[in-house]
Protein backbone atom coordinates (compact mmCIF):
# COMPACT_ATOMS: atom_id res chain seq x y z
CA UNK A 1 0.00 0.00 0.00
CA UNK A 2 1.43 3.55 -1.49
CA UNK A 3 1.16 6.20 2.36
CA UNK A 4 -0.09 9.00 1.04
CA UNK A 5 2.13 11.83 1.28
CA UNK A 6 2.64 14.95 3.71
CA UNK A 7 2.22 17.26 1.31
CA UNK A 8 -0.92 15.37 -0.15
CA UNK A 9 -2.48 14.93 3.77
CA UNK A 10 -1.50 18.99 4.37
CA UNK A 11 -3.97 19.68 1.77
CA UNK A 12 -6.68 17.62 3.43
CA UNK A 13 -6.01 18.81 6.89
CA UNK A 14 -6.18 22.32 5.75
CA UNK A 15 -8.96 21.86 4.23
CA UNK A 16 -10.69 19.94 7.06
CA UNK A 17 -10.31 16.63 7.03
CA UNK A 18 -9.69 15.58 10.46
CA UNK A 19 -8.46 12.14 9.51
CA UNK A 20 -5.63 13.47 7.42
CA UNK A 21 -4.55 15.49 10.55
CA UNK A 22 -4.15 12.91 12.72
CA UNK A 23 -2.19 10.84 10.16
CA UNK A 24 -0.11 13.71 9.93
CA UNK A 25 0.20 13.84 13.06
CA UNK A 26 0.96 10.45 13.90
CA UNK A 27 3.99 10.86 11.75
CA UNK A 28 5.57 13.81 12.99
CA UNK A 29 4.74 14.56 16.75
CA UNK A 30 7.40 12.70 18.57
CA UNK A 31 10.16 14.11 16.57
CA UNK A 32 9.28 17.49 17.26
CA UNK A 33 8.70 17.46 20.85
CA UNK A 34 11.85 15.42 21.36
CA UNK A 35 14.02 18.02 19.62
CA UNK A 36 11.18 21.06 21.56
CA UNK A 37 11.89 19.27 25.12
CA UNK A 38 15.79 18.55 24.25
CA UNK A 39 16.09 22.60 23.81
CA UNK A 40 13.85 23.84 26.15
CA UNK A 41 14.29 21.34 28.90
CA UNK A 42 10.82 21.67 30.59
CA UNK A 43 7.52 19.88 29.15
CA UNK A 44 5.21 23.02 29.87
CA UNK A 45 7.58 25.04 27.31
CA UNK A 46 7.78 21.82 25.01
CA UNK A 47 4.03 21.70 24.84
CA UNK A 48 3.97 25.45 23.27
CA UNK A 49 6.68 25.05 20.64
CA UNK A 50 4.76 21.59 19.09
CA UNK A 51 1.50 23.62 18.92
CA UNK A 52 3.33 26.46 17.15
CA UNK A 53 4.65 24.59 14.97
CA UNK A 54 1.89 22.32 14.03
CA UNK A 55 0.02 25.58 14.04
CA UNK A 56 2.64 27.31 11.75
CA UNK A 57 2.69 23.84 9.20
CA UNK A 58 -1.53 23.39 8.72
CA UNK A 59 -1.16 27.42 8.06
CA UNK A 60 1.39 27.16 5.67
CA UNK A 61 -0.51 24.20 4.01
CA UNK A 62 0.59 23.28 0.37
CA UNK A 63 3.52 25.16 0.75
CA UNK A 64 5.86 22.28 1.35
CA UNK A 65 6.77 19.92 -1.76
CA UNK A 66 7.16 16.60 0.29
CA UNK A 67 8.12 14.34 3.01
CA UNK A 68 11.71 15.70 2.92
CA UNK A 69 11.09 19.15 2.87
CA UNK A 70 8.37 19.14 5.15
CA UNK A 71 10.87 17.17 7.89
CA UNK A 72 13.42 19.79 7.20
CA UNK A 73 11.46 22.67 7.93
CA UNK A 74 9.91 21.16 11.48
CA UNK A 75 13.55 20.80 12.40
CA UNK A 76 14.28 24.13 11.23
CA UNK A 77 11.02 25.99 13.01
CA UNK A 78 11.18 23.64 16.17
CA UNK A 79 14.81 24.51 16.95
CA UNK A 80 14.13 28.49 16.10
CA UNK A 81 10.88 28.66 17.92
CA UNK A 82 12.88 26.41 21.03
CA UNK A 83 15.52 28.76 21.21
CA UNK A 84 13.78 31.83 21.23
CA UNK A 85 11.65 30.51 24.13
CA UNK A 86 15.23 29.99 25.64
CA UNK A 87 16.08 33.53 24.93
CA UNK A 88 15.75 35.36 28.16
CA UNK A 89 16.12 32.35 30.11
CA UNK A 90 19.61 31.86 29.26
CA UNK A 91 22.07 31.70 31.96
CA UNK A 92 26.02 32.89 31.53
CA UNK A 93 27.32 29.55 31.70
CA UNK A 94 29.94 29.82 28.67
CA UNK A 95 32.56 29.66 31.06
CA UNK A 96 31.61 26.95 33.15
CA UNK A 97 31.19 24.91 29.75
CA UNK A 98 35.04 25.74 29.88
CA UNK A 99 34.98 24.67 33.34
CA UNK A 100 34.32 20.77 31.72
CA UNK A 101 36.52 20.81 29.50
CA UNK A 102 40.15 18.40 29.19
CA UNK A 103 43.53 20.51 30.44
CA UNK A 104 46.87 19.72 29.05
CA UNK A 105 50.23 20.67 30.14
CA UNK A 106 52.81 22.59 28.14
CA UNK A 107 53.69 19.63 26.05
CA UNK A 108 50.39 18.92 24.93
CA UNK A 109 49.56 16.13 27.05
CA UNK A 110 46.99 15.46 29.61
CA UNK A 111 46.80 17.42 33.11
CA UNK A 112 45.78 16.12 36.47
CA UNK A 113 45.89 13.24 38.75
CA UNK A 114 46.85 10.25 37.07
CA UNK A 115 44.14 8.08 38.60
CA UNK A 116 41.12 10.23 37.37
CA UNK A 117 43.02 11.17 33.45
CA UNK A 118 42.63 7.07 33.75
CA UNK A 119 39.53 6.80 35.25
CA UNK A 120 37.26 4.74 32.18
CA UNK A 121 33.71 3.47 33.07
CA UNK A 122 32.58 3.18 29.56
CA UNK A 123 32.40 -0.66 31.10
CA UNK A 124 29.02 0.44 33.23
CA UNK A 125 25.83 -1.61 31.55
CA UNK A 126 24.07 1.57 29.48
CA UNK A 127 21.16 0.54 31.69
CA UNK A 128 22.44 0.85 35.17
CA UNK A 129 23.94 4.49 33.84
CA UNK A 130 20.73 5.41 32.92
CA UNK A 131 18.91 5.14 36.29
CA UNK A 132 19.07 6.51 39.49
CA UNK A 133 21.71 9.28 40.71
CA UNK A 134 24.28 8.68 37.52
CA UNK A 135 21.21 9.53 35.43
CA UNK A 136 20.55 12.45 37.84
CA UNK A 137 23.96 14.31 36.56
CA UNK A 138 23.44 13.77 33.22
CA UNK A 139 20.41 15.36 33.12
CA UNK A 140 21.85 18.50 34.66
CA UNK A 141 24.98 18.55 32.61
CA UNK A 142 22.62 18.42 29.83
CA UNK A 143 20.38 21.61 31.34
CA UNK A 144 23.57 23.57 31.96
CA UNK A 145 24.89 23.33 28.73
CA UNK A 146 24.54 26.70 26.39
CA UNK A 147 21.11 26.35 24.40
CA UNK A 148 23.17 26.52 21.05
CA UNK A 149 25.16 23.56 22.26
CA UNK A 150 22.56 21.73 23.49
CA UNK A 151 20.26 22.14 20.42
CA UNK A 152 23.53 20.88 18.38
CA UNK A 153 23.61 17.67 20.13
CA UNK A 154 19.91 17.14 20.05
CA UNK A 155 19.76 17.03 16.25
CA UNK A 156 23.20 15.40 15.49
CA UNK A 157 23.19 12.68 18.36
CA UNK A 158 19.45 11.89 19.32
CA UNK A 159 17.82 13.33 15.44
CA UNK A 160 20.83 11.63 14.06
CA UNK A 161 20.91 14.29 11.31
CA UNK A 162 24.23 14.61 9.71
CA UNK A 163 26.86 17.72 10.44
CA UNK A 164 25.65 19.29 7.34
CA UNK A 165 22.02 19.12 8.01
CA UNK A 166 22.70 20.32 11.31
CA UNK A 167 24.56 23.45 10.06
CA UNK A 168 21.37 23.99 7.79
CA UNK A 169 18.85 23.86 10.54
CA UNK A 170 20.34 26.04 12.69
CA UNK A 171 21.53 28.54 10.33
CA UNK A 172 25.12 28.23 10.93
CA UNK A 173 28.86 27.28 9.66
CA UNK A 174 29.85 23.27 9.34
CA UNK A 175 32.99 24.17 11.30
CA UNK A 176 30.85 25.87 14.15
CA UNK A 177 28.29 23.00 14.68
CA UNK A 178 31.61 20.26 14.73
CA UNK A 179 32.95 22.55 17.12
CA UNK A 180 29.90 22.92 19.84
CA UNK A 181 28.94 19.26 19.43
CA UNK A 182 32.22 18.61 20.05
CA UNK A 183 32.38 20.49 23.29
CA UNK A 184 29.68 19.22 24.84
CA UNK A 185 30.42 16.02 24.71
CA UNK A 186 33.40 16.99 26.06
CA UNK A 187 31.11 18.67 28.88
CA UNK A 188 29.17 16.24 29.32
CA UNK A 189 31.78 13.69 29.54
CA UNK A 190 33.57 15.41 32.11
CA UNK A 191 30.69 15.73 34.02
CA UNK A 192 30.10 12.14 34.71
CA UNK A 193 33.66 11.15 35.14
CA UNK A 194 33.97 13.31 38.03
CA UNK A 195 30.97 11.75 39.05
CA UNK A 196 32.31 8.17 38.32
CA UNK A 197 35.65 7.99 38.28
CA UNK A 198 38.13 7.08 39.01
CA UNK A 199 36.71 3.78 40.03
CA UNK A 200 38.49 2.26 43.97
CA UNK B 1 50.53 13.59 18.20
CA UNK B 2 49.71 15.10 21.34
CA UNK B 3 47.08 14.50 24.30
CA UNK B 4 45.87 17.47 22.99
CA UNK B 5 46.05 16.87 19.43
CA UNK B 6 44.07 13.36 19.97
CA UNK B 7 41.63 14.59 21.54
CA UNK B 8 40.60 17.46 18.92
CA UNK B 9 39.98 14.86 16.36
CA UNK B 10 38.05 12.18 18.12
CA UNK B 11 34.49 13.10 16.92
CA UNK B 12 36.49 12.80 13.39
CA UNK B 13 37.18 9.83 14.44
CA UNK B 14 33.90 8.40 16.03
CA UNK B 15 32.15 9.14 11.99
CA UNK B 16 35.29 8.13 10.19
CA UNK B 17 36.06 11.38 8.62
CA UNK B 18 39.97 11.75 8.92
CA UNK B 19 42.44 11.48 6.26
CA UNK B 20 44.31 7.94 6.21
CA UNK B 21 47.46 9.67 7.46
CA UNK B 22 46.04 11.74 10.39
CA UNK B 23 44.02 8.01 11.06
CA UNK B 24 47.19 6.36 11.50
CA UNK B 25 49.21 9.29 13.88
CA UNK B 26 45.76 8.69 15.90
CA UNK B 27 45.56 5.25 16.30
CA UNK B 28 49.40 5.12 16.98
CA UNK B 29 49.00 7.80 20.13
CA UNK B 30 45.96 5.80 21.46
CA UNK B 31 48.26 2.24 21.51
CA UNK B 32 50.75 4.19 23.14
CA UNK B 33 48.50 6.23 26.11
CA UNK B 34 45.70 4.81 28.26
CA UNK B 35 44.57 7.88 29.11
CA UNK B 36 43.66 8.86 25.40
CA UNK B 37 42.07 5.26 25.38
CA UNK B 38 40.03 6.10 28.60
CA UNK B 39 39.05 9.52 27.28
CA UNK B 40 37.57 7.82 23.74
CA UNK B 41 36.32 5.04 25.43
CA UNK B 42 34.41 7.26 27.65
CA UNK B 43 33.73 10.14 25.14
CA UNK B 44 31.56 7.19 23.27
CA UNK B 45 30.01 6.01 26.08
CA UNK B 46 28.75 9.37 27.06
CA UNK B 47 27.77 10.25 23.11
CA UNK B 48 25.40 7.09 23.59
CA UNK B 49 24.16 7.54 27.07
CA UNK B 50 23.46 11.39 26.38
CA UNK B 51 21.44 10.07 23.24
CA UNK B 52 19.70 7.58 25.43
CA UNK B 53 18.74 10.17 28.02
CA UNK B 54 17.21 12.16 25.62
CA UNK B 55 15.25 10.15 23.70
CA UNK B 56 11.58 11.03 25.78
CA UNK B 57 8.40 10.27 24.47
CA UNK B 58 5.36 12.52 24.26
CA UNK B 59 2.47 12.08 26.61
CA UNK B 60 -0.39 10.74 25.92
CA UNK B 61 -2.43 13.55 27.16
CA UNK B 62 -0.42 16.38 25.46
CA UNK B 63 -0.91 14.16 21.95
CA UNK B 64 -4.56 14.35 22.64
CA UNK B 65 -4.57 18.17 23.45
CA UNK B 66 -2.85 18.82 20.57
CA UNK B 67 -5.05 17.04 18.12
CA UNK B 68 -7.97 19.12 20.19
CA UNK B 69 -6.13 22.41 19.76
CA UNK B 70 -4.84 22.09 16.01
CA UNK B 71 -8.49 21.20 15.29
CA UNK B 72 -10.10 24.12 17.26
CA UNK B 73 -7.45 26.29 15.37
CA UNK B 74 -8.37 24.82 11.71
CA UNK B 75 -12.22 24.91 12.56
CA UNK B 76 -12.03 28.39 13.32
CA UNK B 77 -9.74 29.57 10.67
CA UNK B 78 -12.29 27.93 7.74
Amino acid sequence: MVETDDRTLLDCAVAGDVSALEKLMSRHPGRVYRLAYGIARNQADAEEIVQDVFLSMVRKGASFEGHAALTSWMYRVTTNVALNKRRGKRRELEVSLEEHLPTYKEDGHRDGDRSYVLADWSGTPEQKLLSGETRRILEEAIDTLPDHYRAVLILRDVEELSNEEVAETVNDSLGSVKSRLHRARMALREQLTRYLGPQP
Amino acid sequence: MTCKDAIAVLADYLEAAMSPELLAQLEQHLHDCAPCRAYLATYRKTKSLAAGASRVEMPEEMKLRLRDFLLTQLRAGR
